[in-house]
């Protein structure tokens, strides 16, 4: 666990010399990237949530990130206001968190993974064929909006304080994300997991426990889909394709699931290399699948699963005097 | 009396043939699936790219000249070979973890993506067509069906019938049916169950194969053919209940005669939606779907 | 008269047309150790699996001291105090013995607690270090549940029922595949489990049943044989046929 928290401490302190560095460098393009990664990397801790710690492979979690995406920015064409996009999608995520939870509670394993990859396909036909929604091409013109936190505010539009808000946005999701874990809430989660079969023994519901986990993942994955078009400044169906829920997937795999923090790695990672292999060739997805594969055939545990023991034993060799 | 006979005529049945070769081709695809996971309990996430690739090599071989017959025999054979492979390979190097429906998905889901790319990179993005094997059409009981759709409605057919036929009625098929059962129990028998294992799989992606190949003059030739397709397979093969071969026979015609009727009616965008709810229909009713998984019940 | 703490009336439910338990009832004793024994096939453990929730009956009915709960979940059985061990180890065998012993003990704690981190539960924590040394098994309290040996998991499987604080305990099997001195130990373990709990198990150990047991329950081919105190039973011909074979 202190390895988790050495690693978070890292990436928030390497991300403020990042911001700070391209700030002074008046750059754009690599600031907004990194937000974008930022953004996606809240959709892979959702994917985490389910997969890493309940034991569910949701192939769909797009389809809660479009619809917090959709949400914010119809929201936000009407009211350039954080607070409501924000708190609209959170009221939203939640009713459509309970309705898939009852869709998928009788269902398992491979079944699940099936039914959310289904459920998603299903909103992206229906979003892209929507003409309110602006079809195959989306909705655009969401305007930039200025962000008011009470003792000062800030821009969508800037870059590096953009970057800084998301940042904050989405260590506090995974911040969280770890605390629940820690509780006997979150640890039933896990007990799920490990034998589903002995807990209504126990005197819990299942189902219940089930349903919470589905609904905080929907939740997660939706609020950090509302920030896409705040920094983007449009929506398209492309946010409810199976690449979306598939890249989270390969972002929680690569960096290990159940560990929230391999989420975050994982999905710098992913950014980086398509960046980098992207700028030598188009077929980027030929290399990241590769490492995909190579990961779950020799890194079970993802890249956490390596970095996490280093940790621990460089910090219990500090310790010594 | 002459107005609905005109209907179904010109009307319903050609829409229903339309459904037939789609149904005809999706069986194939989603047989290869159901037997891959009614045997290895793995999900390949990657079948639809076997149906690509399928088709991939045959418009390589078809472009250094060789007839399409030639095609149809070859094209399965050479993918034998490599789903053998995969399958020893790769698939087998995650079997025995704990979590295996998992991280088979996962493996074949990154392979399914490798293949992709790979077949943008080898031939590009754009569409290839084929030219159609058989041309004109015929007059059936007054109704006209293209020439090579009726050629796919009856080669289907009879594969089908004969994967049906291996399966229940020879030794072959019985000692797959046994490993289905109980691996441990065939291999003492006797039973050689990797092989079986590796077999399943190649016959498996080679069915898929040549769906592809089959396919490829009426749907043409692209690197995402795989991904709009396998949604259809996974569909079938969920009603019709994983692993069962009778299941994908009927939930494959039943649901393309569905989705080709209801085009009809509703504008076809929302025939996909329409066929995806009945999936995520049965997975909440009864997930394990209509029919009984190969070798039990 | 109170109502006995667990009263089985005419209970029975039918696979396909094979009728595992058949229009079985008894009642039980507070406090006392019942033991149900049977030749195998004689469907004690579906019988377990009726009183505990995990089955559903056709017919018949569960009372817990008077209240009926036939038919009703596993969950609403702990909740009404009832509690099982299981034959085939059923462990959390990925998580911590400790943590096997936490989650089950976790149910005494009020709600809210759910949502604050695991430390704050004093209760719960406090009942598992109990339960550890209650158990023997508090050097092995942070090994995974499935390091453990046999003998060990049998154990831990018992102590997990009885995390909750039960009124009544079902052991399906508890001894099974254990040593001779195993046996033994849980043997005066469950003796001394009686003055907090009502017990009923399940034992092919006959020996065992003869020591430990105030009252014997027989089963065969999912009807009750007979009942009666140890020696009774032991002495019933019929008994004696069902378990050696016809006369």
């Amino acid at each position: 666990m202190r390895a988790s928290h050495v690693l978070v401490g890292l990436l928030v302190a390497a991300s403020l010399a990042f911001a700070a560095a391209g700030a002074v460098m008046h750059d754009t393009f690599y600031l907004r990237l990194a937000t974008e990664a930022l953004i996606f990397a809240g959709l892979a801790l959702s994917v985490d949530i389910l997969l890493g710690y309940t034991g569910l492979l949701s192939l769909g979690q797009a389809l809660f990130f479009g619809l917090g995406a959709y949400v914010s920015a119809l929201m936000l064409m009407v009211t350039p206001s954080f607070w409501v996009a924000f708190g609209a999608t959170a009221a939203v995520s939640i009713v459509a968190g309970l309705v898939g939870g009852f869709i998928v509670q009788r269902v398992r394993g491979v079944y699940f993974a099936l039914i959310t990859f289904g459920m998603a396909q299903i909103a992206a036909k229906i979003v892209y064929n929507t003409r309110a929604l602006g079809a195959s091409d989306g909705l655009i013109g969401v305007p930039v909006i200025n962000i008011n936190l009470g003792v000062a505010s800030l821009s969508s539009a800037s870059p590096a304080g953009f970057f800084l808000f998301v940042l904050a946005i989405v260590i506090l999701f995974y911040a969280l994300s770890a605390y629940l874990l820690d509780t006997p809430f979150g640890r039933l989660l896990i007990a799920l997991r490990a034998n589903e079969s002995r807990i209504p023994f126990l005197g819990y519901r299942t189902m219940n426990a089930r349903l919470a986990a589905y609904v905080i993942a929907a939740m997660i994955a939706a609020l950090s889909g509302s920030l896409y078009p705040m920094l983007r400044g449009f929506v398209s169906p492309e946010l409810l394709f199976f690449a979306t829920s598939g890249n989270a997937v390969i972002t929680v795999v690569t960096g290990g699931a159940g560990t929230l923090v391999g989420a975050l790695y994982g999905g710098l990672l992913l950014t980086v290399l398509k960046s980098v292999v992207g700028s030598y060739t188009e077929h980027h997805l030929i290399v990241i699948g590769l490492l995909f594969m190579g990961a779950v055939v020799f890194l079970p545990k993802g890249l956490m699963g390596i970095v996490r023991p280093a940790i621990e034993r460089w910090l219990s060799r500090e310790r010594k005097p | 009396m002459s107005a609905t006979l005109e209907y179904f005529q010109y009307v319903l049945a050609p829409q229903m043939l339309i459904g037939l070769v789609l149904g005809v081709a999706v069986i194939l695809v989603a047989l290869g699936l159901t037997i891959i996971f009614g045997l290895l309990d793995v999900i390949n996430m990657s079948h639809g790219e076997f149906y690509a690739l399928g088709a991939f090599i045959a418009l390589a071989l078809g472009s250094i000249g060789l007839p399409f017959w030639l095609l149809l025999i070859l094209v399965p054979l050479v993918m034998l070979p490599v789903g053998y492979i995969v399958e020893r390979g790769l698939i087998q190097r995650v079997f025995h973890t704990g979590d295996r429906h998992v991280t088979t998905l996962l493996l074949t889901f990154g392979l399914g993506l490798v293949l992709e790319d790979t077949f943008r990179l080898v031939f590009g993005p754009n569409p290839y067509k084929p030219e159609t094997p058989i041309g004109g059409g015929v007059d059936v009981f007054g109704i006209f069906i293209p020439s090579y759709r009726l050629f796919l409605i009856v080669i289907g057919a009879v594969i089908i019938a004969a994967v049906a036929f291996v399966v229940y009625r020879t030794r072959l098929g019985a000692m797959v049916r046994a490993a289905a059962y109980d691996r441990h129990m065939a291999a003492s028998l006797g039973v050689p169950v990797q092989h079986v294992y590796a077999g399943a799989f190649a016959f498996g992606v080679a069915l898929a194969g040549l769906a592809g190949v089959l396919l490829a003059p009426i749907y043409t030739v692209f690197p995402t053919m795989g991904r709009d397709f396998i949604l259809m397979a996974f569909t079938v093969v969920i009603v019709g209940g994983m692993g069962s071969i009778a299941g994908v026979v009927v939930a494959g015609l039943l649901l393309t005669q569905i989705q080709a009727i209801v085009s009809l009616y509703i504008s076809p965008v929302w025939s996909d939606p329409i066929v995806f709810g009945i999936m995520v229909a049965m997975l909440m009713v009864r997930p394990q779907g209509l029919f009984n998984r190969l070798g039990h019940g | 008269m109170t109502a006995p703490i667990l009263e089985i009336r005419d209970l029975s439910v039918s696979f396909g047309g094979l009728r595992a338990v058949d229009v079985v009832s008894f009642a039980v004793v507070r406090n006392s150790i019942t033991a149900v024994i049977g030749p195998n096939g004689a469907g004690k453990s579906t019988l377990f699996n009726l009183i505990s929730g995990a089955l559903r009956p056709r017919s018949g009915q569960v009372l817990i001291e008077g209240l009926d709960y036939t038919g009703r979940p596993p969950y609403r059985m702990q909740a009404a105090g009832l509690t099982r061990s299981f034959q085939i180890t059923n462990l959390f065998f990925d998580l911590s013995v400790a943590e096997n012993l936490r989650l089950a003990a976790q149910i005494l704690e009020p709600l809210a607690m759910a949502w604050r981190p695991v430390r704050a539960s004093r209760i719960a924590s406090a009942r598992v270090d109990e339960l550890l040394h209650r158990f023997a098994l508090a050097g092995k309290a942070h090994y995974p549940a499935g390091s453990l040996s046999h003998g060990e998991q049998r154990r831990l499987e018992v102590a997990v029922a009885l995390a909750s604080k039960p009124k009544i305990l079902l052991l399906d099997e508890p001894t099974q595949g254990m040593s001779h001195g195993d046996t033994q130990e849980t043997a005066a373990l469950i003796k001394s489990l009686a003055s907090d709990v009502t017990v009923l198990l399940i034992e092919h150990d006959i020996g065992l049943v003869m020591s430990l047991s105030d009252h014997v329950i027989v089963m065969h081919q999912g009807q009750k044989l007979a009942e009666g105190l140890p020696a009774e039973v032991r002495s019933n011909p019929a008994v004696q046929t069902a378990y050696f074979g016809h006369a």
